[in-house]
């Protein structure tokens, strides 16, 4: 909006209008301030540290280096001689994005798809659905070290989900967490198995503000059970979908403390990801412009994922 | 609802009055370092120091082993001004020192003429062109522990201050029975190939990797015969050394002379209570009987501080004669040698009493487990990475090699 | 399909067809409900095994004898109740903020209009997306200068106000009807009445989403009590378990026990809330 605009825009404005954006932002203040001075400041001072070359100590040992981070971590010189595969295969950024995407893309849908069914299943009667409820939420709550210690040893060479999958015909001879292959889907299957009672409570929640009556008027108008679950419960669920899943693919793309107690990156690089990587650059090699700069990568995959999703709500909320 | 919310803001409040306390200040000198709690030798470094030095008291901010890195690091950059901070790594000295967290210690050197000879040169590991960052106060080197119970129980002779890796694994195999394991591999890099730069001449940060293939063999080889539990099952059980010694199940152990003071403990407490001890590490044929490789703990003045001459007091206290004869006296090895600190570290209380734990004690030659350099952290990352890769078997001992040969030259460019 | 099942039953007739769909349902529960129990089955017999049975093959779920006594044993190697006490201060206190604040900007970015707002709600979005460890140090560097290290109150100012719960409620709130509102304007209430008097008795099961979420995640995190709390009256039941973890790195049965102790107040937490979760709007009669 340009100068001459706005004053228009002001001075038609009544003094009623202006009182209600007042109240608006009163309401908006008490968190707005927490949040702008602790994370907001701090966030913008991190996307000026991914333009500058920063091992800590005085400010004034910073040295402005543009998008040089940038092009170092995308091994941009290397990639353009060797082509795109080579970033996939070799570099380290390439790598840890091919599997944080890969880990987000499955568990990201696993996750909701249980968290839903389980959630519809226990807002109706269902005897004893109160321990049905507090036992889905229990690995919410549980000490990710504990848990992870457990989970690990389960999932041993000999361990208790091995001797499942021969009991079932399958064969698999190595522990999950030890394997290239697999130490991902072991991964996986501890953040489905920790999320899913998270989301489910998400979902509760919101099935209980879908009003009764539209189920009535659908049973009224004919629809049989499938009919009412994907044109009333489906729809009615959609801004909680959202929010789920948007929160979801955020905090997937951000996983770090599974991996570091499971498997460390390993074996090799294959449960590498984006927030390991962004330690090792911080903490072990104390390069806090590269670290900055892989947070910006995520940063604008997790916007444009996001900002997708927003408009897809807005197309949806003014159908 | 508004008798819940009234509830909470009672609890509230005098949860509040309750806490939040602000910490009286005292004439103390804060050291940062890592399960102060449990480490004995920290415990008698501080009391032997407060002896000595009466009015002034050691308070120790305590940080778990793991996080060290980043809470240091963040206490410092958040300009903390806590006077002492431990050298965990090496690494972390340069990185430190390129920040200007570090108060150079050369003219406290010089004013206080303090005698650097009893480090023999390993204090130079600490010097970044010339000038001197920080104290040694602790130099552990790698040596063989083994389970002498075991061996009497097999008929099988003791390992000795010289043998070959042959000859190692030989014996290995030989102790191997139902139940008990020959040897134990903890699952680090070091612990398995870390041997190499005993020869003085290799570093593991030279880009050349291809003779690391000798010492993967030599596991795979003892991994194949059953002589030592695989790593795959290691890792999976997060399976600490310590346990897996003390179970009494496992007849070696090459290990760094840290865990003499664990083993130590551990007989007092009870946890264990075979005889145990210590034999210098195997080694090449055409490497010195003796030689093996370890690591250094020191200690920095924070440029921060406030009291930084009690500080130097304190730390060339800690480091010399008289800081280590504490340290030695928990079973711990100090950097710091001479006859007065070998005879307090021979005669710790529960170190092994045979003549071969004694020997073992003066190494011919300690190679530095990764030398500080630019890339020395970059470097360790990606030899950890493969070293997985090899030891899970997903690379064979060539594919692994030629990788970090291929990755490590990508970073030294 | 699940849902199919269940509304079934709320009819009267028994078809068989019905019967088996509940009885499938049924299994699956039970067996979902095995699959997300094994590691606390776990946890707890390892808890009240010696040190050496933790990992023994095979597996035995029930312990040869009991050890009660690894219980007793932790409570005198570490001082829990400060750390519990810490921990609740500062998980109560969160909570308390960060559903105060939050239900209330969520409002206006439901249910007002005013300028930036597209904005300002990418912007707490767009901070979710961001790593704590990028924006760690800056953010330290402030506290510090603020005073705020080594006290309780850094861990408060930190948690208290998250974009989740901002972004939580804003979406509970969307799915309230705005006529509902405009109703209530016209009956002459100010928005902060309508805020107290509609808006938050009819988002009950929100609110009480958002005390479970924040209360967990406060008693769970741990990287924020290692960076910002140092003295040991300042620690938090998560730094205490890590710690005894690194200190007894090898004495799993005591670790476990430890995890079981640290487990039990947010399940109480959680039991006592989720009863909000069957009293919702469906019975206040709200209609779209």
């Amino acid at each position: 909006m340009d100068q001459e605009r706005r004053i228009i825009y002001k001075r038609n404005k009544t003094r009623y209008e202006r009182k209600k954006e007042l109240i608006a932002y009163s309401f908006i203040a008490p968190n707005f301030i927490g949040f702008a001075v602790f994370t907001l400041l701090p966030v913008l001072f991190s996307i000026f540290l991914s333009f500058v070359k920063w091992k800590g100590g005085d400010f004034s040992t910073m040295e402005w280096v543009g998008l040089g981070n940038y092009a170092e971590i995308f091994k941009t010189a290397k990639v353009a001689e060797k082509g795109l595969g080579y970033l996939f295969t070799k570099v380290d950024l390439g790598i840890a994005l091919k599997n944080t995407l890969f880990y987000t893309v499955i568990t990201v849908p696993l996750t909701l798809i249980c968290a839903m069914a389980l959630a519809l299943a226990l807002n109706k009667a269902v005897k004893g659905a109160v321990g049905f409820r507090t036992v889905f939420f229990f690995p919410y709550v549980a000490s990710m070290v504990a848990i992870c210690v457990c989970w690990r040893f389960m999932m041993m060479k000999d361990g208790p989900i091995n001797q499942l999958i021969m009991a079932l015909g399958g064969s698999f001879n190595k522990s999950w967490t030890a394997d290239s292959g697999m130490a991902i889907w072991s991964i996986i299957l501890v953040s489905v198995w920790r999320n899913m009672g998270y989301y489910m409570v998400i979902y509760l929640a919101a099935l209980q503000g879908v009003p009764t009556d539209l189920y009535e008027a659908a049973t009224m108008d004919g629809a049989n059970k499938w009919q009412q679950f994907t044109h009333v419960t489906l729809p009615q669920l959609r801004p909680t979908t959202f929010f789920a899943s948007t929160m979801m693919i955020i905090s997937c793309f951000k996983i770090y403390d599974v991996v570091a107690i499971m498997t460390e990156g390993g074996p090799g690089r294959s449960t590498k990801m984006l927030v390991t990587y962004i330690y090792d650059e911080a903490f072990s090699n104390f390069n806090y412009g590269i670290a900055s700069a892989i947070a910006m990568v995520l940063l604008v995959i997790v916007l444009v994922f996001t900002l997708a999703q927003f408009s897809m709500e807005g197309k949806y909320a003014n159908n | 609802m508004k008798k819940a919310l009234a509830l909470v803001l009672a609890m509230l409040m005098l949860l509040t009055a309750a806490s939040f306390a602000v910490a009286e200040e005292g004439q103390t000198l804060t050291v940062v370092a890592w399960d102060a709690e449990t480490t004995p030798y920290l415990a008698a470094q501080k009391e032997a120091f407060e002896a000595s030095h009466p009015g002034v008291t050691i308070e120790y901010v305590d940080v778990a082993s793991q996080d060290y890195a980043v809470k240091t690091t963040t206490m410092l950059a958040g300009g903390d001004s806590s006077d002492i901070f431990m050298v965990k790594e090496i690494t972390d000295l340069l990185n430190w020192q390129e920040a200007g967290y570090e108060e150079p210690l050369n003219s406290y050197i010089e004013a206080s003429g303090y005698d650097l000879s009893g480090f023999a040169g390993i204090e130079s590991n600490y010097a970044v062109d010339g000038e001197q960052y920080a104290l040694p106060f602790r130099s552990d080197f790698w040596v063989l522990f083994y389970n002498k119970d075991l061996f009497d129980a097999a008929g099988v002779a003791y390992p000795t201050n010289d043998m070959t890796w042959e000859q190692y694994a030989d014996l290995a195999k030989q102790m191997t029975s139902d139940g008990v394991f020959g040897t134990h591999y903890h699952t680090w890099l070091s612990a398995v190939v870390n041997w190499d730069v005993c020869d003085g001449v290799n570093t593991l940060i030279d880009g050349n990797y291809d003779d690391l293939a000798y010492f993967y063999e030599l596991y795979q080889s003892l991994e194949d015969a059953g002589a030592c539990m695989a790593y795959d099952e290691v890792k999976a059980a997060g399976l600490h050394y310590s346990a897996a010694f003390e179970n009494g199940n496992v007849a070696m152990l090459p290990m760094g002379y840290w865990f003499v003071s664990t083993m130590i403990q551990a007989i007092k407490d009870g946890t264990c209570s075979f005889n145990w001890g210590i034999v210098a590490v195997p080694h090449k044929d055409d490497v010195a009987a003796g030689s093996s490789f370890g690591n250094l703990t020191g200690a920095m003045i924070n440029a921060k501080s406030e009291n930084k001459d009690l500080a130097w007091e304190y730390i060339s206290w800690l480091a010399g004669e008289e800081g280590s004869i504490a340290t030695a006296s928990t079973g711990t090895r100090p950097a710091w040698v001479s006859e007065a600190v070998a005879e307090a570290m021979a005669s710790a209380d529960g170190f092994p009493t045979d003549d071969a734990s004694k020997a073992a004690l003066i190494p011919t030659y300690v190679g530095i487990e990764i030398p500080a350099s630019e890339h020395s952290s970059e470097i360790s990352t990606v030899l950890n990475e493969e070293h997985t890769l090899i030891m899970t078997r997903e690379y064979t001992i060539e594919e692994g090699i030629e990788e970090m040969n291929e990755r490590v030259a990508e970073i030294l460019g | 399909m699940t849902q199919l099942a269940v509304k079934k039953d709320a009819g009267i007739a028994r078809s068989p067809l019905s019967v088996v769909l509940k009885a499938l349902l049924y299994i699956v529960l039970i067996a979902t409900a095995l699959f997300t129990l094994i590691p606390f089955v776990w946890m707890l017999s390892a808890s009240l095994k010696l040190d050496r049975e933790v990992f023994s093959y095979p597996i035995r779920w029930i312990p040869e004898t009991f050890h009660w006594e690894n219980y007793s044993l932790i409570w005198s190697k570490v001082p829990l109740l400060t750390y519990f006490k810490n921990t609740a201060l500062i998980a109560i206190l969160v909570t308390f903020i960060q559903t105060l604040t939050s239900s209330f900007a969520a409002y206006a970015f439901a249910k007002l209009q005013f300028r930036g707002r597209n904005t300002l709600f990418i912007c707490y979005v767009a901070t979710i997306a961001v790593p704590w460890q990028t924006y760690m140090l800056p953010q330290f560097i402030l506290m510090r200068s603020m005073g705020l290290y080594d006290t309780l109150w850094a861990i408060v100012v930190l948690q208290s106000f998250s974009a989740f719960g901002v972004f939580l409620m804003r979406q509970f709130y969307q799915g309230i009807p705005t006529e509902l509102c405009e109703a209530a304007r016209i009956d002459g209430l100010s928005e902060y009445g309508i805020w107290a008097r509609i808006m938050l008795p009819l988002s009950k099961a929100a609110v009480a989403t958002l005390v479970i979420f924040t209360f967990v995640g406060t008693w769970n995190d741990y990287m924020g009590p290692m960076i910002y709390l140092t003295r040991d009256i300042n620690k938090t039941v998560q730094v205490g378990l890590r710690r005894f973890i690194q200190e007894n790195s090898s004495d799993y049965h005591l670790i476990m026990a430890v995890s079981v102790c640290s487990l039990l107040p947010v399940s109480v937490v959680f039991l006592a809330l989720q009863k909000y979760f069957i009293q919702g709007i469906a019975t206040t009669g709200l209609k779209g």
